[in-house]
């Protein structure tokens, strides 16, 4: 248990509404599917792991990927380690994934120079996730700093 | 001795005597190597009235104690003088091949005074030195000499070789290593060139390096190079270069767009980024000794109008100031800007900035036809760029090209109309290609401050500020915002020391960013034997950075040179830093405060000197002073 999830099944709650909004978006999600990957992230406290996958084609019609909330078979090209508290804050734009990487809260391994191509990709979605968070009635989750 | 010889050659151009000068080890102690003992020499032995193409300038060669050792990211050096681009403390540092070399033939570095009869090449090989008349390579670019002193004496010899710029005293002309490497900042090829010297080559030399602890030595290399070579940055360097984060730079306002006047465009980040780079022209790698990052770039554009033959190919600055800040978004057509800049031996960095400014000033009328000598100057208009502006410029040729060859901020006090207030420089040096607006207000600070002038790698705040490194053992763990002036002295303050570090050492910026401070300063210490604690190598990179400081102020420089233009800190236009205000003289007099910087003189106070062990600087400096 963390600073905002009390479980990994909230987090899968709130992150499932949010990587769906991600992968239909037509230009957030376009990029993302040049990418042609498949991610996997590995959250502690709670404990939690999403792939998604930009490399095969999307399950469903008008989306430009596919996201597995739990384990999944499919074979990452990338991995990313970190406390989901700090993946909270990373989505909220107030965390430095370089910084990350340079204090040791952010483990990888895989095609990394691949995964970091995103960041400039998914910068809109900080403005996002916040107002996911409100959708969702759970404004108590919002961090502003 | 370990790590460093302890004998540093100085050869006469104009006597064509050499000598070798012994140093005794607490020189070293005390300034490192690389910068550190350049600015140290430069204090000795300049002629401080000497103007930087006088007969008496010197010019200074350095390596860093660790030059030679097999590990990624140690082999480099720096390169010091008096710029004929600010009029300052010129340094610039330069990886490749030469700098173990010098190491192997026995040597910490070269000092050259004086000036050759005629055009002349400086050849070290075993213990000789010789002044080699060659005016045959004259006029050659960087590769056409390049080529043919390889043809002369082999291709395992290295070479320090300055273009047609550097011929024609160009202020902002670099020196080539191998044809790839660069000292590219400050002017350093136009003095080379001012003592008729067209290129320095050195021969292939065997040794043994010494290190005071072997066996910790070996053990640090066989532990730190995957380290190294599997940490992020590192990653990102070897397959998409320097620019492989040109989008992450443009999304945060961090590169100059058209002359600093846009913070974003999206579109241009795309078709410039390093990774459309690999992806369009990269054929393969290139690095310098014992790097495993391997993250210099070997291009070919086979088509088009801008196609070129294999060579080294754009980094990061490159990219952004021939191509961002120009408008173009044509990466083949920034490979030939780059290229060009290469073999007529000019900074890429300065080229484009002045270019840059000269665009605005000709869009704004300040710059007219009559000034350019009918030569339009178009944001975007890479043909003329390329087929004119670079040309000319190399070979001063024209009005247009005697106005730009002066660098940016001098060619602005020519046009005048108040174009100072557009150009971005600082004492004079061009600013890199990162805007502070954008990619962290501290570097605004760290522009202003730099001793020599307007410089990103001087100190290590680019690397603070963007998250690049963690220092908790002397204080420093990443908690900073881009976009305000918070904690922006203090980490200054330890920025200024590291950087000093860094650049005497001759650490690479990029290698050394996977090490903790501590893993570095033990580096030096198994090499060198001097058993630094964190705190004695922190006080002589302070101590290294107050005595550059002190040669400013030797040049005329105050306090009040510590400053930036207008454009550098309006707030910026649009992208993500829109609107946002710099703190600039907040942070300033903060920064002068917490270092001691006399707010006048710009010199730290006679206590913090003799603090650093520089009695005798203190004594010259304040008495002039007074």
């Amino acid at each position: 248990m963390g600073k905002y999830y009390k479980d990994t099944e909230e987090l899968y709650t709130i992150y499932g509404y949010f990587l769906d909004n991600i992968l239909k978006d037509p230009k957030i999600g376009s990029k993302l599917a040049r990418a042609g990957i498949v991610i996997k992230f590995i959250y502690t406290d709670p404990d939690a792991e999403i792939t998604i996958d930009l490399k095969n084609p999307p399950k469903k019609e008008g989306y430009y990927g596919t996201f597995y909330l739990g384990k999944c078979d499919i074979e990452a090209d990338v991995w990313s380690s970190q406390p989901a508290d700090h993946s909270h804050r990373f989505w909220h734009g107030l965390e430095n994934p370089i910084a990350g990487v340079a204090k040791g809260i952010i483990k990888q391994g895989g095609k990394v120079t691949a995964m970091l191509k995103l960041l400039p990709v998914i910068k809109p979605t900080f403005q996002q996730f916040p107002i996911v968070l409100k959708e969702m009635g759970r404004e108590d989750l919002i961090v502003t700093k | 001795m370990y790590g460093n010889t302890g004998k540093v050659i100085h050869i006469n151009c104009t006597t064509g005597k050499t000598q070798i000068l012994s140093l005794e080890e607490d020189v070293y102690k005390k300034f490192i190597g690389g910068s550190g003992l350049a600015a140290k020499l430069f204090w000795d032995y300049a002629d401080f009235d000497a103007a930087p193409f006088s007969e008496k300038s010197v010019l200074i060669f350095a390596n860093g104690p660790l030059a030679g050792m097999p590990l990624s990211g140690t082999s480099r050096m720096s390169a010091v003088a008096r710029s004929p681009l600010t009029g300052a403390f010129a340094e610039s540092s330069c990886g490749g091949y030469f700098p173990p070399q010098l190491r192997y033939a026995g040597y910490d570095g070269i000092i050259i005074t004086g000036k050759c009869t005629m055009p002349s090449i400086i050849h070290i090989a075993q213990g000789s030195f010789n002044i080699i008349p060659s005016e045959e390579l004259w006029g050659k670019t960087i590769d056409e000499a390049y080529s043919a002193i390889k043809e002369r004496y082999g291709g395992r010899s290295r070479t320090l070789i300055i273009g047609p710029a550097g011929e024609n005293g160009v202020a902002y002309a670099c020196i080539l290593s191998d044809a790839h490497h660069a000292f590219g900042r400050c002017g350093l090829g136009a003095i080379m060139g001012s003592k008729n010297i067209k290129a320095i080559v050195i021969e292939p030399h065997q040794t043994i390096m010494k290190y005071f602890e072997e066996q910790k030595v070996k053990r640090l290399i066989k532990e730190l190079t995957p380290r190294i070579k599997e940490y992020i940055i590192s990653q990102v360097l070897h397959e998409f270069g320097s620019a492989g984060n040109l989008e992450g730079h443009m999304y945060t306002g961090d590169v100059p767009v058209k002359n600093w006047t846009s913070n974003f465009n999206e579109e241009m980040a795309e078709k410039l980024t390093g990774s459309t780079l690999t992806e369009k022209y990269l054929t393969r790698t290139g690095t310098c000794a014992y790097c495993i990052i391997a993250c210099k770039r070997i291009v070919k554009v086979d088509e088009g109008p801008y196609s070129l033959p294999e060579g080294p190919g754009p980094e990061y600055e490159t990219v952004a100031a021939l191509g961002c800040l120009l408008g173009s978004e044509d990466l083949a057509a920034v490979c030939k800007a780059g290229r060009l800049c290469n073999e007529f031996g000019l900074d890429t960095i300065s080229t484009g900035a002045t270019i840059a400014w000269a665009m605005e000033a000709f869009e704004r009328g300040d710059l007219t036809e009559k000034e350019t000598g009918g030569v339009p100057l178009q944001w975007g208009d890479m043909h003329t760029v390329i087929n004119t502006i670079i040309p000319s410029i190399a070979r001063k040729e024209g009005p247009l090209g005697h106005l730009l060859a002066k660098g940016s901020k001098a060619a602005a006090k020519t046009i005048g109309r108040n174009s100072i207030n557009y150009t971005a420089q600082s004492k004079g040096l061009e600013a890199p290609m990162h805007d502070p607006r954008g990619g962290g207000h501290g570097h605004a600070l760290a522009y202003a401050v730099s001793p020599r002038g307007a410089c990103h790698v001087s100190t290590a705040m680019h690397f603070m500020e963007t998250g690049a490194c963690n220092y908790p053992e002397i204080g420093f763990e990443f908690d900073l915002e881009a976009l305000t002036d918070e904690k922006k002295p203090e980490t200054m303050v330890l920025a200024t020391a590291i950087g000093s570090i860094e650049n005497s050492a001759c650490f690479c910026q990029y290698a050394d960013r996977s090490l903790t401070f501590a893993e570095m300063v033990g580096i030096l210490n198994a090499v060198t034997g001097y058993n630094y604690s964190l705190q004695d190598a922190l006080d002589a990179g302070w101590r290294i950075y107050h005595l550059k400081r002190l040669i400013n102020y030797r040049f005329g420089l105050k306090a009040g040179d510590d400053a930036l233009t207008d454009r550098m800190l309006e707030p910026a236009r649009d992208g993500e830093p829109q609107g946002i205000m710099i703190n600039f003289d907040g942070m300033i007099q903060h920064f002068y405060e917490l270092m001691n910087l006399d707010k006048v003189e710009g010199i730290a106070t006679v206590d913090t000197l003799h603090k650093y062990g520089l009695e005798q600087e203190a004594a010259l400096v304040w008495q002039k002073g007074k």
